[in-house]
């Protein structure tokens, strides 16, 4: 005999493997195919010891030997693609006709991948990290395949839904309002007024560099806050390097400016300006600018700057604001015919202006803001929010801001009760997901969806000034 | 220093993409008589051969104990036989235990495979894989080492270019082994424009299908000598199996060579093996497992195959002068070719790919999908 073929009449016989089987899943194996095939559920086993979740389930945890057959979790039908190949050859015991793609699916809520098709996608476009999810077959086969195969999972359903045109606001007599309050229900008949405060005191350009400081800024981010919906913006004007100013004609041509820009938006301003100003330098601009609407700080405070994490003091200032200033503040507004938004920054504030209110100058309705997260006064909590609404005087509007993260939550609550809200880069320079917002107009289109999902709609400034009691100029 | 077994002769066909006119009864029957002419060793009850060992795939024989179609022509009838259903290389392992137990002296180990036989080697490979949970998605070796692949060539940052100078350097030594596979000539763009079969591996990046058959005989120290005047020392074994299932896996970081390899080298004395192993004979079924192979063992860094490459690590290593199972082995016996080509290195037999002062080889083989076992044999002369 010799390796060299040398016999050309070799003899080959047909042959085939060709046995039918049938196999015992094993307890684990059973339950797990027989709840995908009926429940269409992908269930693992956990290993309690070391907190290692199987899938495909296990009887044992193969790292510490704990016994986990009964031991069983959901796994989510979603998962991530943690390796791949494309298949391209064609064989006859393949699942598919090439290509096709076998993935590694590391399903959420499960600590092994599990070998699986992938479907639904180009093999070329099949990356390391895609976001899958499984599709169950509609025959069974009891095996894996009962899970068909993946496919990318699918982006969130969008609806192209738009609010319809709202009715116009009108006023209502009060026993109506009353009335739609009683039993602790909010009355979400009004549409929302939302107020972006564009720039504050402290709000630098190193932080974002959308903060406005000349009147031209200024002019600018109003318009694209009123665009978004804003009925109202806030200002503290600032020097041109920033700094926040008491200069009457600086403060005068930035309210111009900005109602050269935008003649119907409301121009709040700021009747605090900014730290170390005398009550006279707070005062006077507004009794010379006459804005239609000025804030009215109601309690001497701590108004510092800490190190959020470790509560490190920066600056540490003490914001006056006596019962003599309050009065005479709200005095010289009301004399001016400018309406007061009256700062409230904890339930102290708002009880020192329900005495001062009893001199009678305030004029209906009364504006509250509830300001929170300033350090040195409240921080937002739910519970808070409704105690201090409870506690306003009746036919009392009210809107809210909060400083950094409380900042979204609370105009949120603002809404559900029936307030108002206000956003903008004074109170914060983030927007929902922690990103920089492009300027304070980002944050109103925040509260504008936030305001549409509830029913409620946007208030033209208009509507605002009906709302407020303010007289437009 | 404990007993040794020695490995006394070994005799192969050549490697062939397929043996039409020979049964592969055929095949083992040149190996046996080759064995025979070589030792003179007898099947004499007290003096000769009691025990042998064989190794073949009921799968790729098409028949379940495969053993069963071979006992003839290997001498088994009227003795010891015992199958080494695994990769052959754990063939040797179960001869040394046979031997070093005092249980065996002399042991006949032989094995074959007829790849060409099955219509597909990959449908083979299916079943390995459990009904269950991996079959019915097709899954296969093939299938298995790609995703293997495409973790270890992200990792050691491998280029299509260094895969391609692998499969060349392999047909390249191949054609220096008398008993290696004929393939054709290519060259690295030959490699590079060859069709994706698996991504990331290519049709010339996977082992050709071939048939193949060997003999060795293992006799115990004392009995060495009646049979040869220059044996071969299997100084150290050691295997691992890594765990079942893909997902359980970390499949580039070597973790069951790592082990195997550690155990071989506790037995041989191996401190370091870039200094003292003079040539390595690695499983690499499909290019990419060159380099990985060669960070298991420890003469490429980890991670760093890629480099090791470059700077001409196989030949510096003296790896796979044989051709490599790249260069066409069964899947079943690449360990016992892998262990060959140490033999007859460590013996100076190996003609114009003899390397001069060889006098520690390591012969590796892996087998299940992407390298779940794995096995370590030192050998010394």
């Amino acid at each position: 005999m010799s390796t060299k073929n040398t016999d050309k009449d070799s003899f080959a016989v047909q042959g085939k493997l060709a046995l039918p089987y049938t196999y015992f899943a094993g307890r684990v194996g059973s339950k797990f195919l027989t709840t995908i095939r009926d429940q269409k559920k992908i269930m693992g086993t956990k290993c309690p010891t070391c907190g290692k979740v199987y899938l495909p389930p296990r009887q044992v945890c193969q790292k510490d030997f704990t016994d986990i057959r009964n031991n069983w979790v959901d796994v989510s039908a979603t998962g991530t693609v943690v390796n791949f190949t494309v298949v391209r050859y064609e064989d006859r015991h393949l699942a598919r006709k090439p290509p096709y793609v076998i993935a590694m699916i590391k399903l959420d809520g499960a600590d092994t991948p599990m070998a699986h098709i992938l479907d639904g996608v180009k093999p070329g476009d099949v990356k390391k990290g895609m976001r899958v999810e499984a599709v169950f077959a509609e025959k069974t086969t009891t095996t894996i395949l009962d899970i068909d195969h993946f496919k990318p999972e699918a982006e969130r359903a969008k609806s192209g839904w738009q609010p319809k045109a709202r009715k116009p606001y009108v006023p209502e007599p009060e026993s109506g309002i009353e009335e739609k309050r009683r039993g602790g229900k909010p009355d979400m008949s009004k549409p929302v007024i939302i107020c972006a405060a564009l720039a504050g005191a402290a709000t630098m350009k190193n932080q974002t560099p959308a903060v406005p400081y000349t009147p031209a800024e200024f002019a600018e981010e109003a318009y694209k806050c009123w665009k978004a919906g804003a009925a109202m913006v806030h200002v503290h004007a600032r020097e041109d390097n920033g700094m926040p100013t008491h200069d009457h004609e600086r403060i005068r041509t930035t309210h111009d400016a900005i109602k050269q820009r935008c003649p119907e938006l409301i121009v709040n301003l700021s009747s605090a300006v900014g730290m170390g100003k005398t009550a006279e330098q707070r005062i006077s601009q507004i009794a010379a600018v006459k804005p239609e609407m000025a804030s009215l700080n109601t309690n001497t405070m701590n108004f510092s700057l800490l190190d959020r994490k470790s509560g490190k003091i920066f600056i540490d200032f003490v914001f006056e604001n006596t019962f003599t200033m309050l009065q005479d503040f709200g005095k010289a507004m009301e004399e001016n015919g400018v309406k007061p938004e009256i700062e409230v920054y904890d339930m102290g504030g708002l009880d020192n202006t329900l005495l001062i209110m009893k001199q009678g100058f305030f004029t209906n309705p009364m504006n509250f803001n509830f300001v929170w997260g300033v350090a040195g006064g409240q921080a937002f909590r739910v519970e808070t929010f409704v105690a201090l609404m409870n506690a306003l005087p009746a036919h009392a509007n009210f809107t809210t801001c909060g400083v950094g993260l409380d900042q979204f939550p609370a105009i949120m609550q603002s809404g559900i009760l029936g307030g108002h809200m206000r956003v903008g880069l004074e109170d914060n320079i983030r927007m929902p997901d922690g990103e920089l917002a492009k300027g304070s107009f980002e944050q109103v289109s925040v509260a504008v969806r936030a305001a549409e999902c509830l029913g409620r709609g946007v208030a033209t400034p208009d509507e605002a000034r009906l709302m407020m009691g303010i007289k437009k100029r | 220093m404990g007993k040794r077994a020695a490995i006394c002769a070994v005799a192969q066909v050549r490697n062939q993409p397929e043996y039409p006119h020979l049964r592969f009864q055929n095949m083992l029957l040149e190996c046996f008589e080759s064995i025979m002419e070589q030792t003179k060793v007898t099947f004499d009850m007290e003096k000769g051969i009691r025990n042998i060992i064989t190794c073949s795939d009921d799968v790729f024989d098409a028949r379940t104990i495969s053993n069963n179609g071979v006992t003839d022509v290997v001498g088994a009838h009227f003795r010891g036989e015992e199958k080494m259903a695994q990769e052959s290389i754990n063939g040797l392992g179960y001869a040394m235990a046979c031997i070093l137990s005092g249980h065996d002296d002399v042991v006949l180990f032989m094995g074959h495979c007829k790849e060409s036989q099955s219509e597909s080697r990959l449908m083979c490979t299916n079943l390995a894989y459990d009904p269950f949970y991996c079959r019915p998605l097709g899954m296969d070796f093939r299938s298995a080492d790609a995703l293997q692949a495409g973790e270890y060539t992200e990792k050691a940052g491998i280029t299509d270019e260094q895969l391609a100078k692998i499969v060349v350097r392999a047909r390249r030594n191949g054609k220096k082994n008398p008993y290696a596979r004929v393939n054709d000539d290519v060259d690295e763009k030959t490699v590079m424009s060859s069709p994706m079969v698996c991504d990331p591996l290519r049709a010339l990046h996977c082992y050709p299908v071939t048939d193949w058959a060997y003999a060795m005989l293992i006799a115990s120290e004392e009995r060495a000598k009646e049979f040869t005047k220059n044996p071969v020392w299997m100084a150290g074994f050691g295997s691992c199996m890594d765990e079942y299932f893909m997902g359980d896996r970390d499949l580039a970081s070597n973790f069951p060579l790592k082990n195997a390899a550690a155990r071989a080298y506790a037995k041989a004395g191996v401190k370091d093996p870039k200094k003292d192993i003079q040539l390595f004979e690695l499983s690499d079924h499909a290019a990419y497992q060159l380099p990985l192979w060669a960070e298991g063992v420890g003469i490429a860094g980890d991670g760093k195959g890629g480099a090791w490459i470059d700077e001409g690590g196989p030949d510096t290593f003296n790896v796979n002068l044989s051709g490599g199972h790249l260069n066409g082995n069964p899947l079943l016996l690449g360990g016992a070719a892998r262990a060959i080509e140490c033999f007859l290195q460590l013996r100076g037999e190996a003609g114009e790919r003899q390397v001069k002062g060889v006098k520690r080889a390591l012969a590796q083989a892996a087998y299940g999908g992407a390298g779940q076992h794995q096995a370590v044999l030192i050998m010394e002369s």
